[in-house]
């Protein structure tokens, strides 16, 4: 037995510390007696916290020893240091505020980073599954290389369970993004909700907490709904006691009457996933069912998660997984693999079936500029001691002669350093404190500064390092000089070696402050270039909202009423918006088609003037057009379809879709329907107004108010008692592109700091030399120098340095923001004006910190610095 | 020059270690003062009272002997001296005589029911 009924040792030996030596013994039989007592009475973890409470309250004035190491030399020298290490803050002022400033700047963005790549590190681990949750995923094998992708075949989960036995649970899940709104009516009351479908073993798998409800029947009915707590809040009023109450479930034209079967806490800030209820995996059957989807192993649809059984071999795993699909389905491109599903947060990008990077480059590049500002205002720190140095040299004397040993010295200046980093965190945490509520509007994070363990050792960490690091140097400098020496009065002549450590730290700051602006500047153009594009659409004044109620059954007289309205210059419906992700198919033949290789095809369905509502271009044959019969016999393909499928003179020629024959009807321009991160792919546009989902409408510009309103009517004449909830295409457009504007408008406040501390640097050191130079100055002043030619000889030095801080800073960022770039199918050119403009820029900067300082030093008049010699 | 007034708390510990005898030690005398008194005592604020008891003169103390539930610790005994036993008694006869002033109680018409 390891915990004996004995007193906590911890508590025994702190009292033994602290107590007078005296008292320790009748004090620890007192409290032992008691302890005793309590275990027989009461309990050995109440005597335990007894014995604790005791202990606590022997810390009184008479019991405790008095401190006697008053006189040990350690304190004193310690004590003697602090003194020093005021007197000095208080005497170089403007020194001392230089470090502050930079150092707390410094260190406020490193805690900021250190918040952000934290929580960054945490999305979507906190399942209690999380290391053995994975995801499905599948290559598919196509002419010009491999996609991947996350949809697989319906029943993919069902089926693996059966035959790994590797597999403890799985899940397929519809992703909640296909569905846009649900509808959900409570008595005489709309309520829209996001939703998703997943098999029945969802919550046991994903850690979503459940307030009411059993995580095992949660969703296993198909009239069984799981809501969140908000949903609940907004539905009933209440999270309680709403197991059992009914609703209805509307989407498209399909309802379903439901009831609670279960409530689950609002999803957590730190995961992916964002729905307000799950319904039950029948249902979507059910539907599939109903709208003729059919189920097979060449249908990819839906996500599947597996929770694999403790100890399996991954590696393994997954090789006996590759050609599932294939050994089900003859002829199949498609090889499997799970991966780790909170992996799939940071690492989500596929090259050519590779996983190639993700979000994890963010993390990686924010945790670099996070070191690098902290190093520039190291730097700082490291350039202005060691130059100040000559001012305390008589003091290193003194110590020396009087018998200071060079470990003790380099303590001193190390704990100078290490107090000064103290009082900067101390600001820092003010800054941080002060500027979270923005830092969390950019980043679109909840971070707060609690007191978490983690963060508190993490902080103490980076500062006590910040400390030693910038004190190092100038420690080891100063403690070096020969105390006969410097007390005659000799002056420290800076060695050549110095000089140039000086002058390289200056170089290295300036290089990755232009590094900083050269990105910024990059970044910048680049995500103003992919917002104002010409996308071959047109994404202004379009809105577009869910086809529900009514206007579904409708719809025609919905859309030609709409058009009617004043201000509405178009209107049509289409099956999803066009940003972001489509359906896709590989199920098209044509004539000449090459049995061995595959096209992937994007696939939009849409009504009527859609195509006219975005103003996409026909270049051949005609649009989708009430004047023509069969349009469901027609279709469009896209500049880069007819590309991909080889054919001359396409118009009019029969393809196969979908197992039925059909004819290109047109030719559409290509448009950037998918992120401008991709080429424009291969993309048939189908006629099918029954399955548009979502009405698109065109609206004049400048007219938007009085339009919207118009619509709302119309609206409501059409659904009393919905709530019309429209977007702005234009907006879900920049959504896509939201991780650029972050990393935009991040780095760009990082860059500012960076120079902010920089310059501060060589402010500070400007001054210094100045002033150390003063005398020389009034002599060239006497002897005819003119302000100008001064002020020259002491910014040419500077001007040396920050040059060769360009020169070295621009091929590294050449060679940054290029690779940058790269993630981008589409994207600036690179020209020499950025390099040279942040060349100009970081010089300029500099010019002005300089010269402010010698043009003061320049005017000086030489009577006063000569008067006193 | 140490105060020699009693306070409420000091006067209980006083007679407590005069009730106990010679098994009158911190540990004991904070047992006996939840017991009598119901309130509860930290050992440490007992034996800082005690403390100051000693330095005020009205109690002394010796080590007395090991027992085992101790773990082999010697226990400090305290014993009330005279000018104790006197501040004891000056603090009895200070409230007998501001009972007898109390008129209701003086002419016995003070009805407890």
């Amino acid at each position: 037995m390891n915990k004996t009924n004995t007193p906590p040792r911890l508590a025994g030996k702190l009292l033994l510390m602290l107590l007078r030596a005296d008292l320790a013994e009748e004090v620890l039989g007192d409290l032992e007696e008691k302890f005793y007592v309590t275990v027989e009475r009461k309990s050995l973890s109440k005597a335990r916290r007894n014995y604790w409470y005791q202990t606590l309250h022997y810390l009184r004035p008479f019991a405790i020893r008095k401190t006697q190491s008053t006189n040990s030399n350690i304190t004193t020298m310690f004590k003697h240091n602090l003194l020093l290490s005021f007197r000095n803050f208080k005497k170089y002022k403007s020194s001392f505020f230089i470090n502050l400033v930079g150092l707390s700047t410094g260190l406020a963005c490193a805690l900021l980073i250190y918040m952000w790549v934290n929580d960054e590190l945490h999305v979507n681990k906190f399942h209690a599954n999380d290391d053995r949750l994975y995801q499905v995923m599948e290559n598919t094998e196509l002419a010009n290389g491999v996609i991947t992708q996350t949809s697989t075949p319906d029943f993919l989960a069902e089926n693996m369970i059966k035959e790994f036995p590797e597999i403890e649970m799985g899940a397929g899940v519809t992703p909640s993004e296909w569905f846009g709104n649900f509808t959900l009516v409570e008595g005489d009351n709309y309520f829209k909700a996001t939703g998703q479908y997943a098999e029945k073993d969802y919550f046991k798998m994903f850690s979503f907490p459940l307030i009411e409800g059993d995580a095992s029947t949660a969703i296993s009915d198909i009239g069984s709904i799981a809501i969140s707590e908000d949903l609940a809040k907004k539905v009933f009023k209440t999270t309680e006691n709403v197991i059992g109450k009914t609703m209805e479930v509307q989407l498209l034209n399909f309802k379903y009457p439901v009831a609670v079967s279960a409530v689950f806490e609002n999803l957590p800030a730190n995961s992916t996933e964002s729905f307000d209820m799950v319904l039950s995996w029948k249902m979507w059957q059910d539907m599939s069912d109903a709208i003729g989807r059919n189920v097979h192993w060449g249908n990819h649809g839906p996500d599947t998660y597996l929770v694999l059984r403790q100890g399996t071999d991954i590696d393994a795993f997954n090789q006996k997984i590759e050609g599932y699909i294939k050994s089900k389905l003859e002829n199949s491109n498609v090889s499997l693999f799970a991966t780790r599903y909170s992996d799939r947060y940071l690492h989500g990008s596929y090259e050519n079936g590779v996983q190639a990077g993700g979000r994890i480059e963010y993390v990686r590049l924010f945790s670099v500029i996070a070191v690098f500002i902290l190093l520039i205002a190291c730097i700082n720190f490291m350039n202005l001691s060691t130059a100040k140095a000559s001012r305390r040299v008589k003091e290193v004397g003194v110590k020396k002669a009087i018998g200071a040993d060079r470990k003790s010295l380099v303590f001193q200046y190390l704990s100078e350093s290490t107090l000064l980093t103290f009082f900067s965190l101390f600001v820092a945490i003010l800054l941080v404190l002060l500027f979270l509520p923005q830092f969390n509007t950019i980043t679109g994070k909840q971070l707060s500064l609690g007191l978490d363990a983690n963060l508190i050792l993490m902080v103490l960490g980076i500062t006590i390092a910040t400390g030693l690091l910038s004190g190092s140097y100038p420690a080891l400098y100063l403690s070096k000089f020969n105390a006969a020496f410097v007390l005659k009065g000799g002056r420290i002549s800076t060695s050549v070696g110095q000089l140039w450590a000086r002058k390289g730290l200056v170089v290295f700051q300036f290089a990755m402050s232009v590094i900083l602006i050269v990105s910024v500047v990059v970044v910048y153009q680049q995500v103003n270039y992919v917002q104002s594009k010409n996308l071959g659409y047109s994404k202004d004044n379009v809105i577009h909202f869910d086809k529900e109620g009514r206007v579904m059954e409708n719809q025609d007289a919905f859309l030609s009423e709409a058009k009617n309205l004043p201000g509405v210059v178009n209107a049509s419906s289409i099956q999803a918006i066009v940003v972001g992700s489509q359906n896709s198919t590989q199920g098209v033949e044509w004539e000449g088609k090459n049995p061995e290789e595959n096209v992937r095809f994007e696939v939009v369905t849409v009504n009527y003037d859609l195509i006219e509502t975005l103003g996409i271009d026909i270049l051949e044959g005609r649009s989708f057009s009430k004047d023509f019969g069969a349009n469901e016999e027609n279709l469009i393909f896209n500049e880069a379809a007819i590309r991909a499928m080889g054919l001359d003179n396409p118009i009019g020629k029969s393809v196969k879709f979908w197992g039925k024959d059909m004819k290109i009807a047109g030719i559409a321009k290509d448009f950037h329907f998918q992120s401008l991160h991709q080429k424009v792919n291969p993309l048939i546009i189908r006629f099918d107004p029954s399955q548009t989902m979502k009405v698109m409408v065109k609206i004049e510009a400048g007219r938007e108010k009085e339009t919207l309103a118009r619509l709302e009517d119309l609206y409501g004449e059409f659904n009393p008692g919905y709530s019309f909830e429209y977007s702005f295409l234009d907006q879900d457009y920049q959504a896509q592109y939201v991780a650029e504007q972050r990393v935009s408008s991040l780095s760009k406040y990082f860059a500012g700091f960076a120079i902010l501390i920089s310059c501060l640097g060589l402010f500070g050191l400007a001054s210094f030399t100045a002033e150390r130079r003063l005398k020389e100055i009034g002599v060239r002043k006497i002897l005819g120098s003119s302000v100008w030619s001064i002020v020259w000889l002491l910014t040419s030095d500077f001007t040396k340095m920050v040059g060769a801080a360009i020169l070295i800073a621009l091929p590294i960022s050449y060679y940054l923001t290029s690779t940058w770039l790269q993630d981008f199918a589409y994207s600036i050119n690179l020209t020499v004006w950025y390099f040279a403009g942040a060349g100009a820029v970081a010089l300029l900067i500099a010019w002005i910190t300089v010269g402010m300082q010698t043009l003061r030093a320049a005017r000086v008049n030489p009577a006063d610095c000569l008067r006193y010699e | 020059m140490k105060e020699t007034k009693l306070g409420e708390f000091e006067e209980v510990l006083l007679l407590l270690v005069g009730i106990l005898g010679e098994e009158a030690y911190s540990f004991k005398v904070a047992e006996e003062f939840e017991s009598q008194t119901k309130r509860e005592v930290s050992i440490g604020a007992v034996h800082s009272t005690l403390n100051r008891l000693e330095e005020k003169g009205f109690l002394e103390s010796e080590m007395g002997q090991a027992t085992a539930e101790r773990g082999g610790r010697r226990k400090r005994i305290y014993t009330i001296t005279a000018s104790g036993q006197r501040a004891l008694e000056t603090s009895r006869d200070f409230r007998v005589s501001l009972w007898s002033q109390f008129p209701a109680f003086a002419t016995g018409k003070l009805n407890f029911g």
